[in-house]
């Protein structure tokens, strides 16, 4: 069967019920939120763990925060991903779902490494509650599952985009292979590229820890600046590590795919040399460029999360696959309860989030007016 | 029709029916726990009770790592394990309902948020910001439980879906209003279950309180659940009832789960006017086991009554859409398979696979064969549901007289395929599966 053909076939009968990039939009967006929180995971992780290893009294400070820190910061990611999981099967299903149905069992592993992660996040926080060292074999574990995680989603991702090897994937010499054992795709550089960022976003997000905490009297100032300082560093040498493979992976993408040529890949690059322009700059005084810096941190994952649609467009188009030619059948009810939720939600959360904001601020005695 | 992905011996259907009824535990906890925790929060202030608020520390610690991780990730884990046994079925509910769902992400943040700034501003803001971001997070909670039972319970009855392929014609069905009342009871019977769990750690005063708030609140929860469970069956259609009456399994699935029923309400009967001795962590999560049994007798009543098919009156359990959907566009496949063939129509075999030859039926018969039973069969003696027990002693010729040909008669899905493809199917199922004598290539590709 022709692949055009088959791509056709496996779209879902009953169409999209809204315009079609309206979806992609949300995919987009919620993937960059996602992808940028599971970074701050796994190198809020990584610190949290490797600080504890070290030990000392800023050491182990920085671990207990990062270790907190990161189990809000799981939780949130788990549920940013739900999103762009839900958007790709409405636009892209027969990519998802046919890469997804070979590889059944992974998928399942997916999610049970990620469960058992958590778990061990939970036991590794608790144990360093109290400022103590110990239990960095349970952090070690979070942190391998998390990436274990990662592998397995970039595969399915990766799987999905070759749709001309699926037949010979799914039975090879003829023959079905029904397991769900299916490892067939994997790219390190552009798994790379998305796990790097991680230690240049959680540089910044530590220099945004001691910019929030800065006003507050009764913290350690010296430690905060101690902080901040770590995480400038660690922002700069991740990101020379991040042009070096985002070079990589451009230079080795199949050349027909003609991607270089596009103009988000160079939108892309300009933001990245601001962004480390502003890292170097930042080398000074920290605390003072955190609150850019973390803006900039997200519109640049927003800009990598673009280019990667765009470039999932350009495989896709090789079979003249276009998510703007999936047949509609609109449903105004059911997109207006969302949007009308979405707004109404965001006005909602920012209530709690204003007064953990103003609480993490003030002294306890002012935060009991709250 | 996509790849297909084959757990042998213990089936499809086992994975996600786990994993679902794990997943009511956390899911029913996270949406009723927060209800008590209001309550016993303004108990602890009006009273002056300070190890009130000590439980809910406890308590609120043990929902995040219980419903924020097991919780979550098992919600997400239905949606997988249902996409690699029926891709097909999850696309349509997709296709239709991606807004309900996005709809309930939305709330998911409210409770993401307000249950981790509850939790990390006990004893830092004023008691009654504090009591409002509770309150906040438990309307969130049980307001995802209002958008999710409407997909639910479209599984069972799409209502007037089926001719305007309206979203809320199908959302707000005739299961709905049972089945989102008897849920909303059953959150209060589980999150009483599971508070017993965390007052069964406390050593102190309020053990005896928050027993007996978890018994009443678990008791009142268990008896009205069961009553609009009641109404519930009122409002399945005639093939359900039909399906539990008939189908050995799924009766002695209902009668689990009623005995439980009984056990867990004299349970909370016990924890709310007893003395309390017995409580204990162990107890409690003995009662929660017991409870688990319980939620899969029920789970698999409803979701067996809806047989053959996954989404009533559209699809068939094996993912083949059934009947026209003239609303969306949609034309049933079974005349188009029975005409043009099911392996002329599968993408994802080898071109050599689609004409059925002498040489090539046995291949052939096993894609066919796996498509359309793979779904609720396993293949191989001895496992769950196997088609290798069910056929025992029948030829291929047999196959088909006695199995393939009356199927629609049950509540199993036709089989859909041209009589050449029925019986390569059937000479697989008699070859290999059953272990018989080879069945005649000519017999198979010609009819005769």
């Amino acid at each position: 069967m022709e692949i055009s053909a088959m791509l056709s076939q496996l779209r879902d009968p009953m169409g999209v019920p809204f315009f079609p990039v309206v979806f992609q939009v949300l995919m987009v967006l919620t993937f960059a939120l996602h992808i940028f929180m599971v970074n701050i995971v796994v190198g809020g992780s990584f610190m949290a763990i490797w600080s504890r290893v070290k030990g000392g009294d800023y050491n182990l400070r920085l671990s207990k925060t990062l270790a907190k820190a990161t189990t809000v910061n799981l939780s949130v990611a788990i549920l940013l991903g739900i999103a762009p999981l839900l958007f790709v099967q409405v636009i892209y299903d027969p990519f998802w779902y046919s890469a997804t149905l070979m590889s059944g069992w992974w998928s399942m592993l997916f999610l049970l490494i990620i469960m058992l992660g958590f778990l061990a996040l939970y036991v590794f926080y608790l144990k360093g509650r109290n400022g103590t060292s110990g239990g960095g074999m349970f952090g070690w574990f979070t942190l391998g599952a998390v990436l274990f995680a990662g592998v397995i989603m970039h595969m399915l991702a990766m799987q999905s985009l070759h749709p001309e090897e699926w037949v010979k994937w799914y039975a090879p010499g003829g023959v079905m292979d029904t397991s769900g054992w299916a490892f067939n795709a994997f790219s390190i550089e552009r798994f790379l590229h998305f796990i790097v960022p991680a230690f240049i976003n959680t540089g910044i997000f530590m220099m945004l820890y001691a910019w929030y905490f800065k006003p507050r009297s009764d913290m350690d100032g010296a430690y905060l600046d101690w902080v901040a300082g770590v995480g400038a560093k660690m922002a700069l040498y991740a990101f020379f590590v991040q042009i070096a493979i985002g070079f990589w992976f451009l230079l080795g993408l199949p050349a027909e795919l003609n991607f270089i040529y596009n103009p988000w890949v160079w939108i892309a690059a300009l933001l990245a040399l601001v962004a480390l322009g502003m890292v170097v700059k930042a080398q000074k005084d920290p605390i003072a460029s955190a609150p850019i810096l973390g803006l900039l941190s997200v519109v640049a994952v927003l800009g990598m999360s673009i280019n990667r649609e765009v470039l999932r467009m350009k495989y896709v188009g090789v079979y003249e696959y276009s998510i703007y030619d999936y047949p509609m059948s609109m449903d105004w009810g059911s997109t207006a309860l969302f949007l009308a939720t979405f707004v109404a939600g965001l006005v909602v959360i920012a209530y709690p989030i204003g007064i953990a904001f103003k609480a993490g601020r003030m002294s306890a005695e002012a935060a009991k007016e709250l | 029709m996509y790849p297909l992905f084959e757990i042998p011996s213990v089936g499809g259907p086992m994975l996600i029916a786990s994993i679902a009824t794990f997943h009511i535990l956390p899911s029913h906890v996270a949406t009723g726990a927060f209800w008590m925790a209001y309550f016993i929060e303004r108990k602890s202030i009006n009273e002056n009770r300070p190890e009130l608020m000590e439980f809910l520390k406890r308590f609120t610690l043990s929902i995040l790592i219980f419903c924020f991780v097991t919780g979550s990730l098992t919600g997400v884990g239905i949606w997988y394990s249902a996409t690699v046994i029926s891709p097909r079925a999850i696309s349509g509910l997709i296709h239709n309902y991606v807004w309900g769902w996005a709809t309930e992400w939305v709330f998911f943040i409210i409770e993401i948020v307000t249950i981790y700034v509850y939790f990390y501003t006990f004893g830092k803001v004023s008691n009654k910001t504090h009591l409002r971001i509770g309150l906040l997070y438990a309307l969130a909670a049980w307001i995802s439980m209002v958008i999710i039972t409407g997909i639910l319970g479209f599984m069972m009855t799409p209502g007037k879906w089926l001719t305007t392929g309206g979203f809320f014609d199908g959302f707000f069905n005739e299961t709905y209003w049972p089945q989102l009342f008897t849920r909303t009871s059953m959150m209060f019977a589980i999150a009483g279950a599971y508070a017993a769990v965390v007052a069964g750690t406390l050593k102190d005063g309020g053990r005896d309180t928050i027993r007996k708030i978890a018994g009443r609140w678990g008791l009142g929860g268990i008896i009205a659940g069961a009553l609009f469970t009641l109404w519930y069956y009122t409002k399945l259609p005639a093939n359900a009832l039909e399906n539990i009456q008939q189908i050995a399994y799924t009766s002695m699935m209902l009668k689990v789960s009623l005995v439980i029923g009984v056990v867990m309400a004299l349970y909370f009967l016990l924890l709310a006017f007893g003395k309390g001795g017995f409580v204990s962590p162990v107890v409690g999560i003995l009662m929660m086991v017991v409870l688990f049994a319980g939620i899969g007798g029920g789970e698999s009543v409803r979701e067996i009554a809806r047989r053959p098919y996954l989404i009533p009156g559209y699809m068939y359990s094996n993912q083949i859409i059934g009947h026209d959907m003239a609303a969306k566009g949609v034309s049933s496949e079974v005349e188009k398979f029975n005409s043009e063939g099911l392996l002329t129509n599968y993408p994802f075999i080898p071109e050599d696979l689609r004409v059925i030859t002498a040489d090539n039926y046995l291949k052939a018969g096993e894609v066919i064969t796996k498509l359309e039973c793979v779904a609720c069969h396993t293949m191989e003696a001895g496992g769950r549901n196997s088609l290798a027990d069910l056929e025992a002693g029948l030829t291929a010729a047999g196959i088909v007289t006695d199995i393939l040909d009356d199927l629609a008669s049950s509540y199993m899905p036709p089989f859909v395929g041209t009589e050449i493809e029925k019986r390569a199917a059937a000479a697989y199922m008699s070859d290999i599966l059953l272990g018989g004598e080879a069945t005649d290539a000519d017999w198979v590709v010609n009819g005769d």
